[in-house]
């Protein structure tokens, strides 16, 4: 048994976009990636198995990452994940209501690679 | 997979295949969901949930389109999407001219992507954009990120809303119950999850609601609101973790104010016409149509090889003995109907509900209609009609041309329709059937019909040399002839290059056939007759002289045997009376060259086409049906008139699949005579290409 595995959950309703994010963190050692079309789909696999990092989009049917965002904050079991929300701008919730909620880092998109990245690197190595 | 993708710049460009799929999807929903606006456009409340659903697929085309770098795109989804965020915010109402940005806004969008997907050069987009910034006051323009972040994000839904909402649902009868998911691994496992019961419970009724809870023990559950249309609980295939309650307005689903929800109302889907696309469960994949390609080759190899069989058995029918002989004839039997039915799954999986091509064609007509100030009501039927993927991507720009045809050609204004004592506004029909193994889609419309007259004096003018056109199938061989056009200038609407000739090749290389009905004065209706699948066929194999040929059973109305004698000729074209009216003849072996031969003596009929487009084709022998896997001739240089393709049969001989469109043609236009010989070569070489490219075991 080597390293365990570090999971990261990648939230989009988009799967290209979902693609998009899990090339460029490709370069992650030991990551682990699972996907989740929507809000609820997330809380069910963040509540089923552990995982070290969200990377979640916030216009998504259902449920709104910003609602996600505040959920996942108010259970103590994922008050500590970092979550990276990764999102297109639009007046429909801004940074400030993101990272009140808990979120702890707002990036938009288009994004950068290699920010992405160094941002996933900085949440996943400091746990 | 371990490439980095480089530091900076990268814009997705290996994404932009996805990139195109979603966009359509993205568009077909906003399609719908504008089309749906626009019956609201005179109430005073909107649907939320149309809004919303607008409002995110501009927002996703946005996101995904700065991904690829696309900005023309982005910029107009983002104009779109800021537009829609008013209205969702009611600071603003939906106008007309808004609803017509709207409109012109998915046609943009959609012709930018064609555009970077074709190569072609990028639409000007200038005028729109002007349109759409008069939309917005002019805070909102440049603002992306507004201070008051949080006014436009969904708030959580309190408790009075919720019971407000069921209350309003429950006027329409039902009963509303609580649905409880606990989310296990060992359900999980099951493939029972929260997308899976949320999908099951859209189908047992209407969800008013739906959010994550956190129960004792820190356990996450999932709670749904459902109305059921009658009394009874709902029944689940899936139980694992599930609970059912009576939803009483007290009961702990709503009593979580502060508690983050999502709210699902799918009642907008039911104003969508059904197809709930914004959710995608968990248990729907996409799959590139090229794999389902090669399923079906697969497919093919195998009906092939037992084809083998069955031909192989049949050699040693006297030497096996009966009893094992008979074991080896059930098995092959059996395989043959599995075989089938692997072929039928597979077929099923290509293939698509046409409502989504119908939404485009009802956006096209609306936009139509109203540039050139008619009126026209569109009536669908059939929405539901399965159709395989690729026929459906390639019949899109058929039917749009169709459509086009139908409202600038056929629509009157509603002042000429008034003065013709109709009602001004028009009527066009879309319908979808399948009738057997075919799939019929018709185009109808109450408009002034094709006047006969004009288009045969058109067609002398342009030095054709028509025929009566008494007769629908010849009128359709003029409309359809290369560059022929009733109209001196084609118009923008109709005139895009595609012609009717462009039409009717498109449904006739699919195996399918056009055909027109027209009544001066009353409107005209276009019928394709299409093939379910495209890569087998069931044929009647045939044989002249010796040489077999294949005929696709779905072409063949009749079969009939026939004494030489009943056959009459008149000028070198030979008829027979069948049901009371004269049906012209075509000699298989005089058409494909064997002219120097004795007539065959002992004929079979096969009837092919309808009323005054029907054809007998004259055959020595029928063999028997087969199921064949048809490989198209693709070298254009040994393309051969009447014939479409070519198939092996189990004993390794190629034989040509009859093109019976193609031939009923060349029976209207009567020049067998000098053709005949002509073709000769062309046969041999195409059974010869397939011998050694197309038919590789």
């Amino acid at each position: 048994m080597g390293v365990e595995s570090r999971r990261v959950l990648v939230v989009d309703d988009s799967a290209t976009m979902r693609r998009m994010v899990k090339l460029t963190l490709s370069g992650l050692a030991n990551a682990e990636f699972v996907d989740a079309g929507n809000g609820l789909e997330a809380i069910e696999q963040l509540s089923l198995t552990k995982f070290d990092l969200v990377i979640l989009d916030l216009n998504m049917p259902d449920m709104h990452g910003l609602e996600v965002v505040k959920f996942l904050r108010k259970h103590a079991a994922f008050k500590k994940i970092p979550i990276i929300v990764l999102t297109t701008r639009s007046d429909d919730a801004g940074r400030e209501s993101v990272l009140a909620a808990g979120a702890s880092l707002y990036m938009n998109k288009p994004f950068e690679p290699a920010k992405l990245m160094e941002h996933a690197r900085h949440f996943l190595d400091v746990q | 997979m371990t490439n980095d993708p480089g530091e900076s710049g990268l814009h997705f460009e290996q994404f932009l295949d996805d990139f195109y799929v979603e966009c359509d999807e993205h568009l077909s929903v906003a399609r719908r969901a504008v089309l749906a606006l626009e019956a609201s456009l005179q109430q005073e409340v909107i649907d939320r949930g149309l809004l919303d659903e607008l409002f995110r697929s501009f927002h996703s085309i946005k996101g995904l389109s700065a991904m690829v770098g696309l900005q023309v795109a982005e910029q107009l989804a983002h104009g779109l999407e800021s537009y829609l965020g008013l209205l969702r915010k009611a600071q603003t109402k939906l106008t007309s001219e808004g609803l017509e940005a709207l409109v012109a806004g998915v046609i943009a969008i959609e012709q930018v992507v064609a555009a970077k997907r074709d190569g072609a050069p990028k639409p000007d987009v200038t005028e729109l954009t002007k349109r759409l910034e008069a939309l917005l006051p002019s805070t909102a323009v440049n603002e992306a990120v507004p201070k008051s972040s949080a006014q436009g994000a969904p708030s959580g839904s309190t408790s009075t809303d919720v019971a407000a909402k069921v209350a309003m649902k429950l006027v329409d009868g039902g009963r509303a119950w609580s649905v409880h998911f606990a989310p296990s691994p060992a359900g999980s496992e099951l493939g029972i999850n929260v997308n899976s019961v949320r999908a099951e419970l859209l189908q047992l009724g209407t969800l008013v609601h739906s959010e994550p809870r956190i129960e004792a023990g820190g356990r996450v559950a999932f709670l749904f609101l459902l109305i059921t249309p009658g009394q009874d609980p709902p029944q689940f295939t899936m139980k694992e973790g599930l609970t059912v309650t009576p939803y009483e307005p007290a009961s702990p689903v709503v009593e979580s104010d502060a508690a983050p929800s999502a709210t699902t109302d799918s009642e907008s889907g039911a104003a969508r016409g059904g197809g709930s696309t914004h959710l995608v469960p968990a248990n729907l994949v996409r799959v590139d149509l090229g794999r389902l390609d090669e399923l079906m080759r697969m497919v093919g190899e195998l009906v092939l090889s037992r084809a083998r069989l069955q031909d192989a058995l049949q050699r040693l029918h006297d030497i096996i003995p009966s009893a094992e002989r008979r074991t080896l004839e059930e098995v092959n039997l059996v395989i043959e109907r599995q075989l089938r039915d692997l072929r039928e799954g597979v077929m099923r999986i290509r293939m698509v509900p046409v409502h989504e091509v119908f939404a485009r064609m009802q956006f096209v007509i609306r936009d139509l209609v109203r540039e050139q100030g008619k009126r026209a009501a569109l009536h669908l039927s059939g929405e539901e009609t399965q159709i395989d993927k690729f026929i459906v991507e390639r019949m899109m720009d058929p039917l749009l041309h169709l459509i086009r045809n139908a409202v600038s050609h056929g629509l009157e204004s509603p002042e000429e329709r008034i003065a013709a004592g109709k009602s001004p506004e028009a009527r066009i029909d879309l319908r979808a059937a399948t009738i057997g193994d075919t799939i019929v889609v018709e185009v109808e419309d109450d408009g002034r019909g094709i006047d006969a007259a004009k288009v045969l004096a058109r067609a002398e003018a342009m030095g054709m040399a028509p025929r009566s056109t008494n007769d629908p199938a010849a009128l359709l061989d003029i409309l359809c002839a290369p560059g022929f056009s009733t109209r001196e200038e084609a118009d923008r609407s109709s005139g895009r290059g595609v012609g009717m000739d462009v039409v009717r090749r498109a449904v006739e290389e699919l195996g399918g056939a056009l055909i027109v009905h027209t009544k001066l004065g009353f409107g005209t209706r276009f019928v394709i007759h299409l093939p379910l699948t495209l890569a087998i066929t069931d044929a009647l194999i045939v044989s002249v002289h010796g040489e077999r040929y294949a005929v696709p059973q779905v072409a063949v109305r009749e079969v009939i045997q026939i004494e030489s004698t009943s056959i009459t000729t008149i000028e070198n074209n030979e008829l027979l009376t069948h049901h009371g009216r004269a049906l012209p003849l075509l000699r298989l072996d005089r058409f494909f060259g064997a002219r120097n031969r004795q007539a065959i003596a002992a004929h079979h009929v096969l009837v092919v086409g309808d009323g005054s487009d029907a054809l007998g084709l004259v055959v020595e022998r029928i063999l028997g049906l087969r199921e064949v896997v048809v490989r198209p001739l693709t070298d254009r240089l040994v393309q051969v008139p009447g014939i479409s393709g070519a198939t092996e049969l189990g004993d390794g001989q190629v034989v040509l699949i009859l093109d019976v469109a193609d031939l009923k043609r060349n029976s209207r236009n009567r020049k067998l005579a000098s053709t005949g010989e002509r073709y000769a070569g062309g046969r041999h070489d195409a059974a010869n290409q397939v011998k050694q490219t197309g038919a590789k075991p």
